[in-house]
């Protein structure tokens, strides 16, 4: 019944139709604009443009992570505070669908970002220094052997893998507590405070650590081949990660189509 | 009686201990304007949320057009536009966009369809601007555009006349009549305000407590024959009442400058004609019928929420 693209177009709708969402991105962009201009005054251009694009990319990631969560945690919990959610739901679609179009639209809005991110870093960089480069500069973040290309995808994709999973908790989240702003300030907390010293609890010496969702959402570990903790691999942690997604997934879905809608 | 379009048997509601809604059952047919009274707290936005999905049940059915609202939720709640509480739109969207989000989630609106509504609940000046920049009685119509949109053949509306000025309300009120005449689709009007049920709606079931206390016709030939009060304006009431007592009338009150007798239409008529002929200036003939208001208020005892 009915074509689901049009629910996606609809939440489209309500992300992009909001200044906040252009606020961001501007934001986005202009930074990488700004670091690029100043290491242009202050460095010089003895730099490679991809040294500077792969160090504007681990800081900027940060913050296409933050810009999707606040998207993602108002996703669902803005409609029950604004009361919406009533009208939105008393059409004929089953409430998995409406929910499962909300989470499309949040992902899409995650990787226009990344998208976004990746093309300025490059183009701004390659104006900044790349155009008549001189050739003895060679990029030293990246490994010897490695084309600066294919180890930033690489790097992106890891970085998409964490963010997907860290949005859809916010989302989880924004289901759950019904409040965007709880939904916000408990993903940035888990976010950002688990995340700056979970190098301290890495250092612990327990199995179950192995199994935390924060030891495994910093995947470019693996990059440089030295993990936070001993023995573990890519592999092992994608699983955590996967098990985790699992979980937040059905718990989501499971709590939106159960709840009883009274405000 | 017709099919019914809506039914709902025996349906109950319990939140922890507390039973909101006790054993509802209810019929409505196409084509009539129901009214659903009942003081505040007595459980009236819980049943609507139930009809329309969303709360769950606890006990008991609920079916539309045949379809149970609980296991055939997609095709029972097709034919359904309803206002739930307060009509809460996006505020940061236009009126227009709004409707094209509603639009967009039933196939088949066409943008000539979105058009004709916004015409039809007479916002097309304001029908681009933000929603946050409407008045109450705007939102309150944008709200009905939005539930009319796919011509549903049930209309829900939770206090509808919520924020609307007298002459919203009485073009609320004349539309709700001539969808439910023309179109012939059952309209469910919930609603604290008494007054305004007797003149939009055909029947009237009351609530209390979650409870279905009564369901009457509003309107009807019978209310004109119940007997009611009648007060008399009279120039001697002393002689109006001998003039009565003659006939043998009783329980007459007296009052200064008239009196008040319990009669009904042919009556009244009657009495006229007794005091005229005892050659009492009649000047005045008021008959007090019962409303809705009374009745309601016998009915549930004037009772406190609790």
């Amino acid at each position: 019944m009915g074509d689901f693209l049009q629910l996606v177009k609809n939440e489209n709708m309500k992300i992009y139709r909001r200044p906040r969402t252009w606020v961001m991105t501007g934001i986005l962009i202009g930074l990488v604009l700004a670091i690029s201009i100043m290491w242009l005054t202050f460095g010089g251009r003895d730099a490679s443009m991809w040294d500077v694009a792969f160090i504007e990319a681990s800081v900027l990631f940060l913050l296409v992570t933050i810009f999707t969560v606040v998207i993602a945690a108002g996703g669902v919990a803005e409609e029950f505070t604004s009361g919406t959610i009533k009208l939105l739901l008393i059409r004929p679609w089953s409430r998995s669908k409406i929910l499962l179009s909300k989470y499309v639209a949040i992902m899409m809005f995650a990787i226009l970002l990344a998208v976004l991110l990746f093309a300025s870093t490059i183009f701004v960089n390659w104006v900044a220094f790349g155009i008549n480069a001189d050739p003895e500069v060679v990029p030293n973040t990246i490994p010897n052997g490695d084309s600066p290309v294919s180890y930033l995808m690489q790097y992106y994709a890891l970085t998409l893998v964490s963010l997907v999973v860290t949005v859809t908790l916010a989302f989880m989240l924004s289901t759950v507590f019904r409040s965007g702003g709880l939904a916000i300030g408990m993903s940035l907390f888990l976010l950002l405070g688990v995340n700056s010293f979970i190098l301290l609890i890495a250092m612990l010496d327990y199995k179950w650590i192995d199994y935390l969702l924060f030891i495994h959402l910093n995947l470019t570990q693996y990059l440089d081949g030295n993990p936070m903790r001993e023995g573990m691999t890519l592999g092992f942690s994608l699983g955590v990660l996967g098990v985790y997604y699992i979980l937040f997934i059905a718990l989501t879905w499971y709590i939106f189509n159960k709840r009883d809608v009274a405000s | 009686m017709e099919k019914p379009i809506v039914r709902l048997q025996n349906v109950t509601k319990r939140i922890g201990r507390r039973t909101i809604i006790d054993k509802l059952t209810l019929d409505l047919p196409l084509g009539e304007v129901f009214g659903f009274l009942g003081p505040n707290g007595a459980g009236k936005t819980t049943t609507i949320r139930m009809m329309v999905g969303l709360m769950s049940l606890t006990e008991g059915e609920i079916f539309i057009n045949g379809h149970s609202i609980t296991k055939d939720y997609e095709k029972a709640i097709r034919h359904v536009g309803a206002i739930v509480e307060n009509p809460e739109m996006y505020k940061y969207l236009s009126g227009y966009d709004n409707l094209i989000h509603y639009a967009r989630m039933i196939p088949g609106i066409t943008e000539h369809r979105v058009h004709e509504v916004v015409k039809l609940v007479g916002l097309e000046g304001r029908i681009r601007d933000k929603v946050k920049t409407y008045s109450l009685g705007m939102r309150q119509r944008l709200g009905v555009a939005q539930a009319i949109l796919h011509k549903p053949q049930l209309l829900i509306l939770d206090e509808p006349t919520n924020g609307l000025d007298p002459a919203g309300i009485r073009e609320l009120r004349d539309y709700l009549r001539k969808l439910s005449k023309d179109e012939g689709i059952a309209v469910f009007v919930s609603s604290h305000l008494l007054s305004e049920m007797e003149l939009m709606c055909d029947r009237v079931a009351i609530i209390q407590n979650g409870r279905l206390i009564d369901v009457r016709t509003i309107g009807g030939s019978e209310t004109a024959a119940v007997a009611a009060r009648v007060f008399i304006e009279v120039d001697r009431p002393q002689g109006a009442i001998e003039a009565l007592l003659a006939t043998g009338r009783s329980s007459i009150f007296e009052g200064e400058q008239a009196i008040a007798v319990e009669a009904d239409r042919d009556e009244t008529a009657a009495i006229n004609a007794v005091l005229v002929a005892a050659g009492i200036k009649v000047y005045g003939i008021r008959a007090h019928v019962k409303s809705l208001e009374d009745q309601f208020l016998e009915v549930t005892g004037g009772e406190r929420i609790g």
